[in-house]
């Protein structure tokens, strides 16, 4: 008998051979506005190992509009995007907390925690999949959203109290948020931040250290005192914060592979921590031929795999071509 | 007195560098001197060190509020003393694009370098970019786009730039663009970072 989905990824995480690597398409609204029928195609055809359950809230979240949309969307914490096209999330014009004098405004959305846990494992138990957990625990980006990137920098190199207090409020809401799905039957924790711009980290790897390691520490404790694994997402250049994310013990790491040096990423840490993709989403997949993403495929693969430690997965974001996005799971078939 | 400017404004500290404008401004220093010597020179120190990842966007933004801080000092003189910027650059994110971390950035950027910036804001048409180059007699437009679906337009601008039969050069960056793509459209220049933003147009104009 094959091994389950589940199993495949465990196998992939401890580095024991899987019988063939665990897939997973991440698919932006645009791709299914875009390409339905052939979305449709490639899921069929390359069903995903690993799935996000679902949080069955008992409380409604309490947002404004659908962030998908053109138009105007309010997220649970109250930050409002802008946005102008359907099938991508739009931006934060004007940020909640402009002046620390309108601490008021910013709300804990606690009925994140209204997550019907029994409902949670009923869908955990009807799977063979691996599970993510739900939840959108992302400390350095809701920052963003809440003071608005510019101020929010300003504030990194300042450090005024008022940051600090903000922080303590919202680590302590992750926290209870990471506690609660860490309670269920879910496989992995997940959270998120993007740390990269093309070619560096945003902040410097010191401050990153001393501002925000921390808080990931904390978020991967959680997950592996109650026996899961911590998966974390990131985007742009981050090599030099990857030596970090091993120490704290991160499991697995879904960053913008083609923003870093692949090989020397290999060289230093395959082995030690599972890549969850990605194949290049700037370039290659929306402009690339399909030969060009198989070459990328077999590269990822000659440089990171050790007896796993990489889950072959893409995202079919904007722009993308669904010939391409077919060429990254036939590819990891090979 | 100059090193002193270059020095408080690579702290980010920004009443330093007013106060440090003033008291210049009072000795009767020379404005272009304060200007080119003290804050551009400092800017300029600060785009290299980011380039080279030696500071990051928090000291980046807050070095750039202190050179806005000591140039609103400066301004009446350099009015008084017709002190011209090295060019003019006309900078927005594309039509149906709303991103504009980057734009912003580098408009701070080349605002520290000695540039007048017209900044157009976001989801910007191409018959606005050239409204405002005209009305400006801009020396640069400066285009970006975060998506692949979006840049494009792009394309549309720098055509639109062309026929309006203006002295403006076109440059352009965002995540998805490439210097094969500044190519393939007909721009001037690219730049894959805000730090080379800055060395792209200086480079260009110096042409």
């Amino acid at each position: 008998m094959s091994d389950t989905s589940r199993e495949l990824v465990h196998q992939t995480l401890t580095f024991a051979s899987p019988a063939r690597i665990p897939r997973q398409l991440w698919v932006l609204g645009w791709a299914a506005l875009h390409y339905p029928e052939e979305l449709a195609r490639i899921q069929e055809r390359f069903p995903d190992d690993l799935v996000t359950a679902p949080a069955f809230y008992r409380e409604p979240l309490k947002t404004e509009g659908d962030a998908y949309l053109p138009g105007t969307f309010v997220d649970e914490w109250g930050c409002m995007f802008e946005n102008r096209q359907r099938g991508i999330i739009g931006e934060v014009k004007e940020p909640l907390l402009r002046k620390w004098k309108d601490w008021n405004k910013v709300r804990i959305p606690r009925e994140r925690l209204s997550v019907d846990a029994r409902k949670v494992n009923e869908f955990c138990r009807k799977t063979e999949k691996f599970i993510l957990a739900g939840g959108a625990v992302k400390p350095f980006e809701q920052l963003q959203f809440i003071r608005g990137p510019a101020n929010l920098y300003m504030d990194l190199a300042e450090r005024p109290e008022e940051l600090f207090l903000l922080m303590e409020r919202m680590h302590k809401f992750y926290r209870e948020e990471l506690e609660l799905w860490a309670s269920t039957e879910v496989d992995a924790l997940f959270f998120a931040d993007d740390w990269g711009s093309q070619n560096s980290l945003l902040i410097s790897p010191g401050l990153w250290r001393q501002m925000f390691k921390p808080l990931y520490r904390d978020y991967i404790d959680i997950a592996h005192d109650h026996g899961k694994f911590a998966f974390m997402h990131t985007d742009g250049y981050v090599t030099d914060i990857l030596p970090d994310l091993i120490d704290l013990g991160l499991d697995a790491l879904n960053a913008q592979l083609f923003c870093m040096d692949i090989e020397d990423l290999g060289n230093r840490f395959a082995g030690e921590i599972a890549f969850w993709g990605e194949i290049d989403r700037q370039y290659l997949l929306p402009f690339g031929t399909p030969e060009e993403v198989r070459a990328a495929v077999r590269r990822v693969k000659a440089a990171l795999y050790r007896n796993g430690g990489v889950i072959g997965q893409c995202e079919f974001s904007i722009g993308a071509r669904p010939e391409n996005v077919t060429a990254v799971f036939e590819a990891w078939e090979e | 007195m100059l090193n002193e400017i270059q020095d408080a404004l690579l702290r980010g500290k920004k009443d330093e560098v007013a106060a440090l404008v003033d008291k210049a401004l009072a000795l009767e220093f020379p404005t272009s001197r304060i200007l080119n010597e003290g804050l551009i020179a400092a800017m300029e120190k600060l785009g290299e060190m980011f380039k080279n990842n030696e500071v990051f966007l928090p000291e980046v933004l807050v070095s750039a509020r202190a050179m806005s801080a000591g140039l609103a000092k400066l301004e009446p003189y350099l009015v008084r003393d017709n002190i011209q910027p090295k060019g003019s650059v006309v900078i927005g994110t594309v039509k149906g694009d709303l991103h504009d971390i980057g734009k912003n950035l580098v408009a701070m950027l080349l605002k520290g370098a000695g540039y007048k910036i017209i900044d157009l804001g976001v989801d910007v048409s191409a018959e606005k970019y050239v409204a405002a180059a005209r009305e400006n007699k801009a020396d640069v437009v400066a285009l970006s786009a975060l998506l692949t679906t979006t840049m494009v337009q792009m394309k549309k601008i720098v055509e639109a730039v062309r026929s309006a039969d203006l002295r403006s050069v076109v440059v352009i960056g965002g995540a998805p663009v490439t210097k094969e793509y500044a190519d393939q459209i007909g721009a001037d220049g690219y730049a894959p970072d805000a730090a080379s933003a800055v060395e792209e147009v200086t480079r260009l104009l110096a042409r």
